[in-house]
């Protein structure tokens, strides 16, 4: 009898050691890890932020080399000022050159209207459809040049939901969102103001919408790197 | 019998922590409860064998029903939205102070009966 005690004890406290340092491993290996884990990002992200900022003062000051260069080089003959012209229409009709004229700024915030208890909330909020069918409107109404929170639309951007935000040019932005076109203001406006467009649709759900006319605007050049990986340039004369 | 529940508990340790047993960190909460309800199993265990009232099966059963039923109950406890856990920290844990309120108690008296 005394025996039988003595072993059973000894079985449950071998077991409850094991529940024990189990539990012990796994909250040590799970907390331990999680904060390193965040504070190693944490450091990662402000390495990699400080680069990009080294990184984006290095490419003005390229930049403005280049302009330098382009600069003296147009003044030697004729032929590289009509280089430099033709360069600076094409970077223009690509969008890699700041450009200024009259037009219209849109600003577009999600909807201030209270939504009904257990009503969707998904119709008073800024959607990347909403966005493109502004844009889509203001392209069809001659605007030369469109930027979206100073992201400038060129032939690769998109504009695409991601969860609350929305990606242009794959930078993220919240509402509100402001978007600049450059045209002819009477019309880039009208357009958005027809009866049962763009703007009239959203204002139903109460999104704000807030078109100004200004003879002065400045739609910002697109700072990515456009890189044609698939896509080959045929020639005149070469089939296929 | 102190010696013996030190051995042990040392020996299981070690297992523990020799073998390569992971839990999920979901589950830490549940084995935690049942760690609890064990804890209060083995401090009875001992006052009721200081009282020569000590039944093995009593014993044996106790300690794995209390673990699992805690563990059980806060399961369920998550499922439902209900804190249930609690219940079992209150009651394995008010009883392990009395357990072990009781246990000091007969060592000191013991202690100074020899004197």
């Amino acid at each position: 009898m005394k025996k039988n005690v003595y072993i059973s004890i000894a079985f449950v406290c071998i077991v409850l050691g094991i529940m024990l340092s189990i539990e012990f491993k796994t909250i040590k290996n799970g907390g331990t890890v999680a904060l390193q884990r965040a504070e190693d990002l944490t450091n990662k992200l402000k390495e990699v932020q400080s680069e990009r900022d080294v990184l984006k003062k290095q490419l003005a000051d390229l930049e403005n080399k280049i302009n330098t260069y382009e600069e003296s080089a147009s003044k030697t003959s004729a032929i590289t000022k009509s280089l430099k012209d033709d360069l600076i229409k094409y970077k223009e009709l690509a969008g890699l050159i700041d450009v200024q004229g009259p037009g219209v700024i849109v600003t577009i915030n999600d909807s201030q209207k209270a939504v009904q208890p257990g009503g969707n909330a998904n119709p008073f909020l800024v959607h990347d459809e909403d966005l493109l069918k502004v844009v889509n409107e203001l392209r069809s109404a001659g605007a030369e040049a469109i930027s979206l929170n100073d992201e400038r639309l060129i032939s690769t951007s998109e504009i695409r939901c991601v969860g609350p935000t929305v990606n242009v040019n794959s930078s993220r932005f919240a509402a509100p969102y402001v978007i600049r076109a450059i045209g002819s203001p009477e019309t880039l406006e009208a357009a958005l103001k027809l009866k049962g467009g763009v703007v009239d649709t959203l204002s139903n759900w109460g999104i704000e919408v807030n078109i100004k006319k200004s003879n002065n605007i400045l739609v910002k050049k697109f700072n990515g790197v456009i890189s044609f990986k698939y896509a080959k340039p045929i020639y005149e004369g070469e089939n296929k | 019998m102190i010696l013996i529940i030190l051995l042990s508990l040392v020996l299981g340790l070690a297992i523990g922590f020799l073998l390569p047993i992971n839990l999920p960190p979901i589950y830490t909460p549940y084995l935690s409860v049942a760690i609890l309800a064990a804890l209060d199993s083995v401090f009875g265990g001992i006052r009721a064998s200081l009282e020569h009232k000590f039944n093995n099966a009593i014993f044996i059963s106790g300690f794995f029903g209390n673990a699992i039923i805690a563990a059980g109950l806060a399961y369920i406890g998550d499922v439902l939205g209900v804190p249930i856990y609690l219940a079992a920290i209150f009651t394995f844990g008010s009883r392990l102070f009395t357990n072990f309120a009781y246990i000091r108690r007969y060592m000191l008296s013991n202690f100074s009966k020899k004197q």
